[in-house]
């Protein structure tokens, strides 16, 4: 086996001079200090983006984009072998991924990264961060249900309140004045050429840049005498130990993906009026409130454009950190970025966690409400066909109710209202007028 | 439904073994593989003259003492006690089945204790000899044990077809060794030695993290990396051994595994494949991060490092035990004793004479919601809670209550296509005992005052 390996690694070094590259690997070197478990954030980041594209390419094998949208994610995540496994992996990976792009991020910041000569550097992890966020973005759509469905009608309404250039804009992405199937198209458009078209040299210039500058001390480590400051060879140590976290890394994403699978919900319907709590993902959940606060301070669009400007200016200083505190003495300036780097997370924090307890309060009326919205007799009925090999009819992920066939002998209609949390694999709607019980329940 | 009902709120009875089960497991498995280790590094010690090998296992050995004569012995004790009071009626046939077996293993037990005090206790004291034959009776005395319970813990996954012949005659107990010996023995107990011993090198590299890797590079490198060798024969096997096991488990209960292959549509039934899926990847990953931190860079294998694989080894046995709790669905022991106590040979006449008749736990002139209250405790609360984990509010929003009649129709029927009869054992009793339950589910689910139509 030895002696294969090395006469195929002897007819590669030959042609790719895989020695020098070892020799430059070994060479090179990664600070060893009490911050250095920092350091492997950004790997991990990689290693779940790594995870999106194959996962990604995996759920193109059986994604129809347009009016299948939803029936093909339907037939994803509930007929085809390991297809809920794929798209959970791919949903859940696209979380993580933005978790450890923002503790990559803070912890550069707060290790003072940014500094000469790694501007760079962090303009570019600032690009991917955006543009992850865009992933995410048009991404939830791709299922085309009812939460994607508004989430999405909610998030294209930000950039719209924008004076003159936001309508023009927000019709462009949706094509045309709703969200509908030629959105799905952009977005996937977006989502799985565009995107990546772009994301995939800017990360290789990012990787480059770290390459070239390698692993930033902080200020503390730095103050040390060059004696002191211990490290290890990026060769193997290094890679050894990152190899490591992309496994814990993968261990957690397949705990998530297979005990919290991600679930479809009902069908979009434009008709229906938007469920009461609608929110976007968290990642976007802290500009969300910071725009309704606004709102409810000053109406109409001032105060959405107000937010706006809001979150652009915080961005902007956050973006241009490197210029306001660029040497690498930890003095007045660099202590004043670290405050506004602390008040930057405790922002971020609080008022990710302010939208969804406003939420939570939100939903309140509508959870208690809930038993009595089945009391009427429902205006449509759907007839519930499947010839699934369970006979069941797919149901929420932590529920064993099942209503089959055999509940509904002789195909008894089943209400519309248990439709929203239980997708029939086919419904044929009926509509029948509502009993006099209904309209006046006593 | 002899016994008291064990009401726990919100988790369930069954999450309380489960609790203690995978913490006991974590141990005992270490107390039977570590067994084996101790005596052998000794051996190997000794034979090189390694002193500062030695120590080492001295510490290890004093950790050895506490977490498996402290900590495994209450979680054992502990399991007796949850066992007791959570499935009684299963309990008890266990003991009446094996009472043999239990006395032979509580001796084991005896010995097992007693050794591992007296191996600690005599570093430096006796022969290096004799030292290292009481670790070997240590080791043979553990293992025994593990040979013992194998053999009640697969009786109550598949019982065989020669006890079940008898069972529920009286004669059960003259089938001990055909039950002990039961189909999927063999390969249980292979797998559970693998996972011993695989143990004993995660639990090692725990102490092995502690040395100074500057102070004591030698001695580090080659503890650590003598410790990770103790994962490799679970790796190379353990695939085998499980495909066995499971060509070993009933047709009916690897259809279990399959459903959730497909979809996640239905459900708690699913997640048997997930968390089973969970368990093998785990697995991989323990291998590989041991190969990553341990094996490649002993030196600098920390605390934080051992902590991680032990994590992920608890990962792998709470996996590993709840897929296999799972599999025995809808029984506690196979084709004999549904997971509510209730045995197959019952069913008929609980249908024909009524189940509440039978409970001594339901008072004279009891309302009809009292005795669906009771229907709920002896049948379904084995597994379902009122409000949490299996929560029959969440299982059941949103029926009317017809609709809960033709449930319980479905669950009480169980015909060979129903889709819960794989999983779920038949709701026996009167239709008049089921019209009480559904009731009672309905006022469950559906609190008075609350505008639902009846």
């Amino acid at each position: 086996m030895n002696s294969l390996f090395n006469t195929v690694y002897a007819w590669a070094n030959q042609r790719l001079d895989l020695d020098d590259m070892l020799r430059f690997a070994r060479k090179k070197t990664v600070p060893e200090h009490r911050h250095s478990a920092w350091y492997y954030w950004g790997g991990v980041t990689l290693f779940f983006f790594l995870v999106q594209a194959i996962s990604g390419v995996l759920l193109l094998l059986y994604y129809r984009p347009g009016p299948d949208a939803y029936e093909s994610v339907r037939q994803i995540t509930y007929d085809i072998h390991f297809g809920w496994l794929i798209r959970s992996t791919h949903a859940w990976a696209a979380n993580l991924m933005l978790v450890s792009i923002f503790v990559h991020m803070f912890s550069v910041f707060f290790m003072k990264a940014y500094r000469c000569p790694r501007e760079f550097g962090w303009w570019s992890g600032i690009g991917l961060l955006m543009m992850a966020m865009v992933f995410g973005f048009s991404g939830y759509l791709m299922p085309m249900n009812e939460l994607a469905y508004f989430a999405t009608k909610v998030g294209l309404e930000i950039p719209a309140s924008m004076p003159i250039i936001g309508p023009v804009m927000a019709d462009l992405v949706r094509g045309g004045l709703e969200v509908n199937e030629f959105t799905v198209h952009r977005f996937f458009a977006l989502h799985v050429v565009v995107l990546p078209a772009l994301f995939v040299p800017l990360l290789g210039f990012h990787l480059w840049l770290v390459q070239k500058h390698g692993n930033a001390l902080p200020p503390s480590e730095e103050a040390l005498p060059v004696a002191q400051r211990r490290s290890i060879p990026f060769f193997p140590n290094f890679i050894m130990k990152d190899m490591a976290m992309w496994l814990i890394a993968l261990n957690v994403l397949a705990v998530l993906a297979a005990m919290f699978p991600w679930d479809l919900g009902a069908a979009a319907d434009p008709l229906k009026p938007a469920p009461r709590g609608i929110h976007p993902e968290w990642y976007f959940m802290s500009q969300f409130q910071v725009l309704k606060v606004f709102g409810n301070w000053l109406p109409g669009a001032a105060g959405e454009i107000l937010g706006l400007v809001w979150f652009s200016l915080g961005m902007l200083l956050w973006s241009f950190i490197p210029l306001y505190d660029p040497t690498r003495e930890n003095g007045r300036r660099g202590r004043r970025a670290t405050y506004f780097g602390l008040l930057a997370l405790v922002i971020l924090i609080l008022t990710t966690a302010w939208g969804y307890w406003a939420i939570h309060i939100e939903t309140q009326p509508a959870t208690a409400a809930a038993p009595a919205k089945l009391s009427g007799v429902p205006n449509t009925v759907n007839l519930v066909l499947t010839d699934r090999k369970t006979d069941m009819i797919p149901v929420r992920k932590d529920s064993a109710s099942i209503l089959s066939a055999h509940e509904t002998p002789g195909w008894k209609p089943v209400v519309h209202d248990r439709q929203d949390a239980y997708p029939p694999v086919k419904t044929i709607v009926l509509s029948v007028a509502p009993t006099p019980e209904a309209v006046n329940p006593k | 439904m002899n016994y008291p009902f064990w009401d726990v709120p919100h988790i369930g009875s069954g999450w309380v073994i489960g609790l203690i089960a995978i913490f006991h497991i974590m141990i005992s498995h270490f107390a039977v593989g570590g067994g084996f280790y101790l005596p052998l590094a000794e051996r190997k010690a000794l034979r090189e003259g390694r002193e500062d090998w030695l120590q080492t296992l001295r510490t290890h050995s004093k950790f050895f003492l506490i977490l498996t004569g402290v900590f495994g012995t209450v979680s054992g004790v502990g399991i007796w006690f949850a066992i007791g009071l959570a499935n009684p009626e299963g309990t008890s046939t266990l003991i009446h089945n094996f009472v043999f077996g239990w006395a032979i293993e509580w001796v084991l037990f005896m010995v097992e204790l007693s050794t591992a005090v007296v191996y600690y206790y005599t570093w430096g004291r006796i022969s290096n000899e004799l030292h290292l034959k009481v670790g070997y009776v240590y080791a043979g005395a553990s293992f025994l044990t593990l040979v013992i319970i194998n053999g009640i813990l697969g009786f109550m996954m598949m019982p065989g077809e020669s006890w079940l012949a008898v069972a529920g005659t009286g004669q059960e107990a003259s089938r001990f060794w055909q039950a002990f010996f039961n189909p999927t023995y063999w390969p249980s107990l292979l797998l559970r030695s693998a996972v011993c011993v695989s143990l004993a090198g995660i639990w090692a590299l725990v102490t092995c993290s502690r040395i100074d890797g500057e102070a004591k590079p030698r001695l580090k490198t080659e503890l650590v990396r003598w410790s990770a060798k103790w994962l490799i024969p679970s790796f190379v096997v353990m695939p085998f051994i499980l495909g066995w096991y499971l060509w070993t488990v009933p047709e009916s209960q690897r259809a279990l595994l399959q459903l959730g292959m497909t979809t996640i549509g239905t459900g708690a039934f699913t997640q048997v494949t997930r968390v089973a899926l969970i368990m093998v990847l785990s697995s991989a990953t323990v291998v590989g991060v041991v190969y990553f931190l341990a094996w490649r860079l002993p030196l600098s294998f920390g605390r934080a490092h051992a902590l991680a694989v032990l994590f992920l080894g608890l990962v792998v046995t709470a996996a590993g035990e709840y897929s296999r709790e799972m599999l025995r669905k809808p029984y506690v022991i196979g084709r004999h004793m549904y997971s509510n106590g209730v045995r197959t040979s019952e069913v008929a006449k609980f249908n024909r004479d009524g189940y509440l008749p039978n409970s001594p736990w339901l008072r004279e002139n009891a309302t009809e919601l009292e005795q669906g209250q009771c229907m709920f405790r002896g049948q379904c609360k084995a597994c379902h809670t009122a409000d949490a984990y299996r929560s029959m509010k969440g299982l059941l929003a949103g029926r009317d209550r017809e609709a809960i009649s033709r449930l319980l129709a479905i669950l009480h029927d169980a015909k060979p296509d129903s889709p819960y009869k794989a999983f779920m054992p038949p709701l026996v009793g009167t239709a008049g005992e089921i019209t009480a339950l559904g009731d009672y589910l309905f006022i469950l689910v559906s609190p008075p005052g609350q505008d639902t139509k009846k």
